[in-house]
């Protein structure tokens, strides 16, 4: 009775995550058709929608600025993390609860909450406009610290000394012993970070007004706003498609190993 | 080569890998100066205009937001005696609850489903987990392709089951309501990857125990999962609120906070008050208020993980 009691119970749980799956996966299916599948006289597979959002918006543009901002954040933060996460983690000195403090205001204080200000000071640098200034409030990731910090902590202080014994230098030490050992923390940064800029709406809006620095997702929502006028939906899909498929190729690609470096990371045991 | 050559126990300063540029980076003085950079970039742009914030909200400020005199809390008080305001604060209460109850319940249950099921099909994790790293513009525009009066399928299929002539944005109420539906399809899978690395750690024989000795799940449920979950749970639901709070893009794309306010959460009417109304004090003010809220909210949920992961100092 237990047997089947638990395989009907498989059962349940397997129907219930397939439907979960199915309307949450829905509308990322619904662009994918809506962007490639002909309509009318045009059936089948086709490429029109897309060079037909191309045309209407510079969608290239846009999403060149998108990646030179995503990438440039991504290397700035990350290399920033894993140097302050070291010393963090792996030395003592006057002063490291204030430097701490510093690097958790960066996460606890929403950059919402600052926005006016940020505005203020990216004008009177006169970079509103500019990818610079689009990138500049965003330049140092307190998670990427504490993540990274996090990370070398885990490591274990016999591996540091016997690659010491070796006569590495704490240079060689940190290349050969702790930086091999961040894959998981690199990744569920990486992540985080990525996500959060590609998607990042509200900043990018106020800061720019013309399609020079533009990033995709503002220049979508800018579609949006054109579309309500009369512009073809089949084009907005294109546009959306645009901006998913590039983050939805990475995703199913490496959907276990995302998925698990960010469940390891967050298991902070 | 070298290792094998010379003994470790040897005095000299180290073999050929470490040249004299290394080992200066290695001295106390190199680390303040590396870290000096990155502290100066979080305090200009975070700390500086925290402190910049509170104390324009205490002055009167002209269209381009420059200071021409002092205004005690004439800013605060301008800010509550309008009623747009009243009703901004009481949709983003409603809204805020709703989202984060049904997102985290959502969120825990899938988090069981998936743990207990070990390796799960990749075209499911895919399905779950689209949402996730689709931005919230893109998605929507889709919701609000779905939803339109006439040709939305939403709406279709509302006319199926007798409810014709739906326009879900067009009135107040149901239109708060599909913004928590969006904000429950994007953000609880996100939720639901902190909640399963939450179950991890829950020993491997005790889940063992949990399975052979209780099938139905209920009682270990309440008396391991939720206690050794609560520090978790207490991280997801003060990261729910603020990200509740935080809503603006849908809004931006779906309503304009329309119709008549019924839409109109925190976020976006601050960035009306600044960047359509040009009024800074009254905007300066709400940002402090936000600003307390909002950072005590995320320090608070920094505090539930401490214990298992953070050492301040």
């Amino acid at each position: 009775m237990g047997v089947t009691w638990r395989a009907w119970r498989r059962g349940l749980e397997g129907g219930v995550l397939a439907a979960v799956a199915l309307i949450w996966g829905f509308p990322t299916l619904w662009v994918l058709y809506a962007t490639f599948a002909g309509t009318g006289h045009t059936s089948g597979f086709t490429l029109g929608n897309l060079a037909g959002a191309l045309q209407t918006a510079p969608f290239g543009e846009y999403t060149v600025n998108t990646i030179i901002i995503v990438g440039t954040l991504l290397l700035t933060q990350g290399i920033v993390g894993l140097i302050v996460g070291f010393i963090l983690a792996r030395y003592d000195f006057p002063g490291k609860s204030i430097v701490t403090a510093i690097f958790l205001l960066q996460i606890v204080v929403p950059v919402y909450a600052v926005l006016i200000q940020d505005y203020q000071i990216v004008q009177g640098l006169h970079l509103l406009n500019t990818r610079l200034g689009i990138m500049l409030p965003y330049a140092v990731s307190g998670i990427a610290v504490v993540a990274f910090r996090q990370a070398f902590r885990a490591v274990p202080r016999e591996l540091e000394e016997a690659a010491r014994l070796d006569g590495y230098d704490m240079l060689g030490v940190f290349r050969r012993v702790y930086l091999p050992r961040v894959g998981p923390a690199a990744i569920a940064f990486a992540v985080i970070s990525v996500t959060f800029h590609w998607t990042d709406f509200l900043w990018p809006l106020i800061v720019t007004n013309s399609d020079a620095a533009r990033p995709v997702v503002v220049g979508l929502a800018l579609l949006a706003e054109a579309s309500e006028s009369g512009l073809q939906w089949n084009l907005l899909a294109a546009g959306t498609a645009i901006v998913i498929i590039p983050v939805l190729i990475v995703f199913v690609v490496g959907t276990r190993r995302i998925l698990a470096a960010f469940t390891s990371t967050f298991d902070w045991r | 080569m070298s290792t094998l050559v010379e003994p470790a126990s040897q005095a000299s300063p180290g073999p050929a890998k470490a040249g004299p540029g290394a080992r200066w980076l290695a001295g106390p003085g190199v680390r303040y100066l590396l870290m000096l950079p990155p502290a100066l970039m979080v305090i200009g742009f975070v700390v500086y205009p925290m402190v910049q914030t509170v104390i324009h909200s205490f002055y009167r400020l002209d269209g381009l937001g420059r200071v021409i005199g002092f205004a005690g809390f004439g800013n605060y008080s301008a800010l509550f005696a309008n009623p747009v305001f009243m009703q901004v604060l009481r949709n983003t209460a409603i809204y805020t609850v709703f989202a984060v109850v049904l997102s985290i319940a959502l969120a825990f249950a899938l988090a069981l489903l998936l743990t207990n099921r070990g390796i799960v099909n990749r075209l499911l994790l895919v399905g779950i987990f689209s949402p996730t790293v689709m931005p919230t513009i893109a998605a929507a525009n889709i919701w609000l392709y779905f939803l339109a009066p006439q040709f939305g399928l939403v709406t279709e299929l509302l006319g199926k089951v007798g409810i014709s002539q739906a326009n879900i944005l067009g009135e107040p109420g149901s239109a708060l309501g599909a913004l928590v539906a969006l904000f429950v399809w994007k953000y609880a899978p996100y939720f639901t990857l902190f909640l399963m690395a939450g179950l991890q750690s829950i020993p491997q024989n005790v889940r063992e125990a949990m399975r052979t000795e209780d099938p139905h799940g209920w009682q270990s449920l309440r008396k391991v999962v939720l206690p050794i979950m609560a520090p978790m749970l207490a991280f997801v639901v003060t990261l729910a609120v603020i990200y509740a709070m935080e809503t603006i893009d849908p809004i931006y794309v779906m309503t304009q906070g329309g119709p008549a306010n019924g839409t109109n959460l925190v976020m976006f009417y601050l960035y009306q008050l600044g960047f359509n109304y040009y009024a800074w004090g009254p905007a300066a003010a709400l940002s402090a208020l936000l600003l307390g809220g909002l950072s005590s909210l995320s320090a608070l949920s920094l505090i539930a993980l401490e214990r298992r992961a953070f050492h301040w100092a």
